[in-house]
């Protein structure tokens, strides 16, 4: 499904990604940790070309991202969920998951709303369809972001550290919405530093360090056994 | 020294007229400047060198030279190069408004660039253009923000909307100018022509407030 090879990027003279290759398959949930710094959101917004790679090639469900393909229109099959939930703030939480629906599917507005109350159902807001981004907790923005990506049925979906700016008490319902978003068959590539999460969840976990791909297996390789010094070193700072 | 208020009854009407006029010419220039003011405000950010290089060259020359040289170029030189007069009327509000346009055009940059990153990456992320995400998203957040300014553009329009009295156009500067040719009252004519302005951009701040108030 996400098939990345060589991938490298700099930001000026620095260089953020090292080479990456990984090959994400369908249904499968990877869960990338790692330092802050270490790359692991940059190869993550790569991905859908919110960051533009230096060198290397990104596929997508057999699509090679290249200068004559309509990036729009990938990343319209690529729901991406962010730490800060960027929901549209003059808008009202319907109008956040119809717009994109409405604008680039052209969906029909009757059934643009259909699909977003039953996302809403989904994620447990229905009752919050007028209500604001700003009259929300965090949480409930952050699964009302949730709701606006999937309303674009996309094949794949991103999460960029998607409770690193929540309370602790709003944690668990975003990762419960996560969590079934897994179980439906979602193929997923989480950015996270919820342990728990990655070891319940993934189907695999990947350590990313100053740009490269340390160390990746099944949670329980990588959280009980890991080989690479880097990786116990850190694993050890956080668990 | 006396004031006669009776000379500014009597002359009020007249005065009131080009207090109109100057609304009007306020009004029109203010709002083809916000027009011109949002593209090229969006030009300026643009990636593309060819709309980025012009934009910042009209903004700066607009803004580096006075709008009274602007309209005398307007009036007087372009018709040597056109070979046809140009209406006082057309010429003071071409003068305006591509002035106003250049004001406008920071006023909507600052006020684009305001808004979060974040806000177009959403945007992008879900599949809608740059253009789409400006539309839909950006901009109707930054002009919000940027309604004072907007405000504040509209009062300074206004104010020095009284230079295109030099080409003759009749408004409210024009009027007291005439007045006092033929009634030699300028202590009274000049007082009066004042307190109308400032009635005007007193009125627009309280309406500029007003906007503010329900947009928040």
């Amino acid at each position: 499904m996400i098939i990345i090879k060589d991938l490298h990027k700099s930001f000026g003279d620095k260089e953020i990604l090292r080479g990456i290759d990984l090959h994400v398959k369908k249904s499968e949930v990877v869960v990338v940790i790692g330092p802050s710094g270490s790359g692991k959101s940059t190869m993550l917004r790569c991905v859908n070309y919110l960051e533009v790679p230096s060198s290397g090639t990104i596929t997508l469900d057999g699509k090679t991202i290249t200068r004559d393909v309509d990036i729009n229109t990938i990343r319209a099959e690529v729901g991406m969920v962010f730490q800060h939930f960027n929901l549209f703030p003059h808008m009202t939480v319907l109008q956040n998951i119809t717009l994109a629906p409405l604008k680039v599917r052209g969906m029909s507005q009757h059934e643009a709303n259909e699909t977003a109350m039953e996302l809403l159902r989904r994620v447990g807001l229905e009752n919050k369809a007028d209500a604001r981004p700003a009259e929300l907790s965090g949480g409930q923005q952050q699964r009302v972001a949730i709701a606006r990506a999937l309303a674009m049925r996309p094949k794949i979906m991103l999460f960029d550290e998607p409770t690193s700016a929540l309370d602790p008490e709003m944690v668990n319902e975003v990762l419960e919405v996560m969590k079934a978003l897994a179980e439906s068959g979602m193929t997923m590539m989480v950015v996270t530093h919820e342990m728990g999460f990655a070891r319940q969840v993934a189907d695999r976990v990947l350590f990313v360090d100053e740009g490269r791909i340390v160390e990746q297996g099944s949670p329980d390789e990588v959280f009980s056994h890991a080989k690479e010094e880097r990786t116990q070193s850190f694993l050890s700072k956080i668990l | 020294m006396s004031f006669d208020f009776s000379l500014i009854f009597d002359h009020l009407p007249l005065l009131l007229v080009g207090a109109l006029v100057t609304i009007e010419i306020t009004a029109v220039s203010v709002a083809l400047g916000v027009l011109i003011g949002l593209f090229v405000g969006i030009a300026e950010l643009s990636r593309y060198r060819w709309l980025r290089y012009p934009a910042k060259v009209y903004v700066d020359f607009i803004r580096g030279t006075p709008l009274l040289v602007q309209i005398f170029i307007i009036y007087f030189a372009l018709p040597i190069i056109l070979g046809m007069r140009i209406e006082p009327f057309v010429a003071a509000v071409a003068a305006c408004s591509i002035n106003s346009g250049a004001y406008v055009a920071e006023i909507f940059r600052a006020g684009i660039q305001s808004i979060d990153k974040g806000q177009m990456e959403a945007g992008r992320s879900l599949g809608m253009s740059w253009t789409q995400t400006m539309r839909y998203i950006v901009i109707p957040q930054a002009f919000r923000r940027i309604i004072p300014q907007l405000g504040n553009e509209f009062i300074a329009m206004l104010k020095d909307s009284s230079l295109v009295s030099v080409i003759g156009f009749e408004e409210l500067t024009r009027k007291g100018q005439l007045v006092i040719a033929s009634t030699y009252g300028s202590l009274e004519i000049w007082s009066a022509v004042a307190i109308i302005y400032l009635v005007m951009t007193l009125s627009i701040t309280r309406f500029v407030a007003y906007l503010e108030k329900r947009f928040h």
